[in-house]
């Protein structure tokens, strides 16, 4: 980082480094309260497996003071338990698990789904509008049927009818304090069960 | 000026004919040119090039290119998971060859800005941010910079913030090809459909041209072949928008 000024405006120190004598920047901890990492399948401890690439959720887990865990799907603890070495998270860690099927949405969760840029542009645009945020959030979930995995996934009409069903959420707790979350907006079971079915 | 797809085919097969067969090459997010460039560069010359993209892949197979550098598609056919955590030690550890990073500002030195437009701490802009850029300048062996605009905006006597600086080789721009030598940037090649005024037009920087200046050969045949069969969506024009 010699050179940036990023080292600068965010204070970064530098030290001797004992072994070479170089001067090196040294950073401080990062230590989120919470880490909310969406993944393929938890089993109702936290034990959670992400396929494909975890991006940064192995260092986030670690990182942060709380981990809450969302997941496409939950499996048995036997099941996970039979490849631990998928297991990128393990339950110790986790505070809370969500079972919220097609969570990452209108992001994409491959092979499941993929991201859904009509969706994301309606919402780069709403969120700009002052007090509009607020509204499409309290939007129901527009899914009426499977999971589709090409892109632009289905999104239902704008006529309301068959909105979604309450989310099913199971929300389990893990450690001494109270669960975090108790809600969180997640499509009906069908998807679910799409979504079981699809792997 | 030649149209827009003309210019983002140049320009991805300038990228492709800078990377070296066997070097270990890295791309980030919002990377759709170079993503498309590495891949055509293992279709043509550069077979053995180790491909890691931030998505974590090595050497990923896929059917067709995804529309986000990021996309987990990247993940098809990957020899390993190589993440985040992994490809920014291999860069520290002194061990990739070849990066590739954006810049909305950049001066005569490559320095990089993709902070603020601005003050720091009142921007005019603020901008995405370096992501790795300030590790990944200094420490990758060689740094490929492109950007879709060529103009007095992003080619400044001063950047507004130094986000990283460090082994700019190239950078690649819709009107050239510059290169640094000792220390400041070049024009290695103006792009046929530009010329040398032109490109010292639109760079607020001395660009100590000396003529002639070669002209950026054409795309060959076997490169356009190249570029339709690994991106046969164009996803590569999505930057050009």
């Amino acid at each position: 980082m010699i050179g940036s000024d990023i080292p600068r405006v965010i204070g970064l120190k530098t030290v001797i480094d004992p072994y070479t004598g170089a001067e090196v920047y040294v950073v401080p901890r990062l230590q989120p309260d919470w880490a909310v990492l969406h993944v393929h399948e938890a089993d109702e401890l936290g034990n959670a497996r992400v396929y494909g690439s975890p991006f940064w959720d192995r260092p986030q887990s670690r990182a942060a003071k709380r981990v809450i865990i969302t997941a496409e799907r939950i499996v048995l603890t036997e099941e996970l338990a039979r490849q631990p070495e998928l297991t990128l998270v393990p339950h110790f860690l986790v505070e809370a698990v969500v079972h919220a099927p097609r969570g990452a949405w209108p992001g994409s969760c491959h092979p499941y789904y993929d991201v859904d840029r009509p969706e994301v542009e309606r919402y780069l645009a709403l969120a700009r509008e002052p007090g509009r945020l607020e509204a499409y959030l309290a939007e129901p979930e527009p899914f009426d049927g499977p999971l589709q995995t090409a892109d632009g996934g289905r999104r239902k009409k704008e006529d309301g009818s068959d909105a979604s069903e309450p989310a099913q959420v199971e929300a389990t707790r893990n450690g001494d304090v109270e669960p975090a979350v108790t809600s969180v907006a997640c499509p009906p079971s069908a998807v679910h069960r799409s979504a079981g079915a699809g792997r | 000026m030649t149209d827009m797809a003309q210019t983002s085919d140049l320009m991805v097969i300038a990228i492709a004919r800078l990377l070296r067969d066997g070097e270990t090459v890295l791309h980030g997010v919002a990377s759709v040119v170079p993503m498309v460039a590495v891949n055509v560069a293992k279709r043509l010359h550069a077979p053995n090039l180790v491909y890691l993209s931030v998505a974590g892949a090595v050497d990923p197979r896929l059917p067709a290119l995804p529309s986000s550098s990021t996309d987990q598609r990247l993940m098809t056919g990957s020899a390993s998971v190589f993440a985040n955590e992994d490809f920014y030690d291999f860069c520290s550890r002194g061990q990739l060859d070849t990066a590739f990073l954006g810049a909305v500002q950049m001066d005569a030195e490559g320095r990089t800005n993709v902070s603020v437009i601005g003050e720091f701490e009142r921007p005019k802009v603020r901008l995405p941010g370096g992501g790795g850029a300030a590790v990944i300048m200094p420490t990758a062996k060689r740094v490929i910079v492109w950007r879709t605009q060529h103009n007095r905006r992003v080619f400044v006597e001063k950047v507004d913030f130094v986000t990283g600086v460090g082994n700019v080789d190239r950078v690649v721009t819709p009107l050239a090809v510059l290169q640094r030598q000792k220390g400041r940037l070049r024009v290695e090649s103006v792009h046929a459909h530009s010329s040398v005024e032109e490109v010292v037009t639109n760079t607020g920087f001395d660009l100590g041209i000396v003529e002639p200046v070669p002209v950026t050969p054409e795309p060959t045949a076997a490169e356009l072949a190249a570029l339709a069969a690994v991106d046969p969506g164009r996803v590569r024009d999505l930057e050009f928008h």
